[in-house]
């Protein structure tokens, strides 16, 4: 069998990305109705029929296999629901390292809307603190449609998601004010991600509103970058003067 | 005659593994391939020009996406080749020739080296700034990895042009095929059993939402607005579509509808929803999917 496949002369031209194997065992290829009647248990006599020799086949079937298993485990382990701690360590230990680099670990759950003010357009709102400057920035623009402004978008969500985070929080609003501190033309910006919230569609008559999901100052003193955090002003607590704990709760010490 | 149960096993996984074989190892011609490499390259430049405008400003020295953000956010096996070039002109040169291999695959010139070389480059890019990634970017790059497979440049193409001669279909074009269609239909179904976690997909004012957002590209907020039933609409017919499609793919007689379906709904989806490209990027997909005739000629 194998002084056959020999024998054959391959007809395609070998490409630089055909691995050598299938260069080497890959038959004439015939008619592709030629070989449809023949099935894939009968590989070494169907060798004719332009499919790849049975060790082609078998090496092309494991790598597949696994692939096939990669994008399953990635889909299940990267939703927003979470996943198990199993599924989770499986694809993290053998899956991920190789997947990862070719960006094909990823879960493809495009939930397009849940309806939630973090699902609103995000913008970005930069300007001086005080003295001069070329004014406030606001990226992108609202009637910017382009897909460069749906990445600014998609920066300014994730600069307001991450503050929900211990390890990401404030990384981006110091990187976003340390990037335009130039465009500004002010060491000293308050960075703002504000977000158009539309209405309920039960009140879909009433305008979108306007929300800020994160401010910050940043400035530059020395080449240094300092990041100082302020909250919203909707989400400031009154400032109340501490009321008598009842019962003497936590009067002792 | 009753079957012995090791009989019907035997038969059951003979007929698997003929289904298997089939699927992934019949010789396909290159045609559709090179239709989906034409419009994935040229899907490639668009993206990628999406990213040119600010390529400085993310990446350069002081850039928004400096090391520190890469660090909190990127996973540890991440690994781009634009961490290595910081100089405006160094960024560029890199960048232009992610862009010239883009051009090259939809012009299928060397589309062998090129075409991993495309896949390289866009992960490369996405890796870089992972944040500013979206869908149509993802489901980009798992098409460019399936053309790498393929023997796309054997048709409608420089090479085939300088080849001369007709070229034989491979196997390797219906392996990548056969990964298009999982793709679609995984993608399609992680879509759907993500937004049906959410509430406004069940009461049927999702589209209300998708419509009313100032990314979104077709103004029918109004419309949707004065009547609940045609927003309900829109909105059931959007998951009933994404399962009919994810599903359909696998039937025989439903595979042509839905793709064909996948062609005209998924860029109405993409538009508005405000993620034009990606629509784009899963009506490419869709034409992948189309029936071949190859597929006929199977028993």
């Amino acid at each position: 069998m194998a002084r056959d496949r020999r024998q054959e002369i391959p007809r395609q031209p070998r490409s630089a990305v055909q691995p050598p194997v299938a260069s080497v065992a890959t038959p004439v290829a015939a008619s592709s109705s030629g070989g449809a009647g023949q099935t894939g248990l009968e590989g070494r006599r169907s060798a004719g029929d332009g499919r790849p020799s049975e060790t082609v086949r078998g090496v092309a079937t494991l790598l597949l296999s696994l692939y096939l298993a990669g994008l399953a485990l990635s889909v299940a382990s990267n939703s927003a629901s979470g996943t198990s701690a199993l599924l989770e360590t499986i694809h993290s230990r053998f899956f991920s390292p190789w997947m990862v680099p070719a960006w094909l670990d990823v879960g493809h759950d495009t939930r397009l809307t849940y309806g939630l003010p973090e699902d609103a357009d995000h913008h970005i709102e930069v300007l001086p603190v005080e003295g001069s400057g070329r004014g406030s920035v606001r990226i992108p623009a609202a009637v910017e449609r382009s897909e460069r402004a749906a990445r600014w978008r998609r920066l300014a969500r994730a600069a307001a998601l991450a503050e929900e985070g211990d390890e990401q929080a404030g990384v981006l609003p110091a990187a976003i004010g340390g990037g335009l501190f130039a465009k500004v033309g002010n060491d000293d910006l308050l960075v703002r991600v504000g977000r158009v919230v539309p209405p309920e569609f039960s009140a879909a008559a009433s305008p979108p509103v306007a929300e800020t999901a994160l401010e910050a100052r940043v400035r530059r003193i020395d080449g240094d970058v300092q990041l100082i955090p302020s909250k919203p002003a909707e989400e400031m607590a009154p400032v109340i003067d501490r009321a008598p704990l009842r019962g003497g709760e936590g009067s002792g010490s | 005659m009753i079957e012995s149960p090791r009989n019907a096993v035997a038969d059951f996984c003979r007929g698997g593994a003929v289904t298997w074989e089939k699927f992934w190892f019949l010789p396909a011609t290159a045609s559709r391939l090179a239709v989906v490499r034409i419009l994935a390259g040229l899907l490639g430049v668009a993206l990628a020009w999406s990213w040119g405008t600010d390529l400085v400003g993310w990446f350069g020295d002081g850039g928004i996406v400096s090391p520190a953000v890469l660090e909190a956010w990127r996973s540890p096996t991440a690994v781009s080749l634009f961490d290595f070039v910081r100089s405006p002109p160094a960024l560029w040169a890199l960048f232009l020739a992610g862009v010239i291999a883009f051009v090259l695959l939809a012009a299928g010139a060397a589309t062998p080296i090129v075409a991993p070389l495309a896949a390289i480059f866009w992960a490369s890019l996405l890796h870089r700034a992972p944040m500013l990634a979206g869908p149509a970017d993802d489901v980009l790059a798992a098409m460019l990895w399936c053309l790498v497979v393929s023997r796309a440049g054997d048709t409608l193409s420089v090479d085939r042009m300088l080849a001369g001669r007709e070229p034989a279909p491979s196997w390797r074009n219906r392996t990548a095929l056969g990964l298009l269609r999982i793709h679609a239909s995984v993608i399609a179904a992680a879509a759907i059993l993500s937004q049906l976690k959410a509430d406004i997909w069940w009461d049927g004012t999702a589209a209300w939402w998708l419509a009313s957002r100032e990314s979104s590209r077709i103004g029918i907020a109004g419309i949707l607005a004065r009547s609940e039933w045609l927003t309900n609409l829109v909105t059931h017919a959007i998951t009933l579509f994404e399962g009919a499609f994810a599903l359909g793919l696998w039937q025989r007689l439903c595979r042509p509808l839905v793709a064909w379906a996948g062609i005209i709904c998924w860029p109405l989806i993409g538009l508005l929803a405000g993620e034009t490209f990606w629509g784009g990027a899963m009506a490419i997909l869709s034409f992948a999917c189309l029936p071949t005739a190859e597929d006929d000629t199977r028993p």
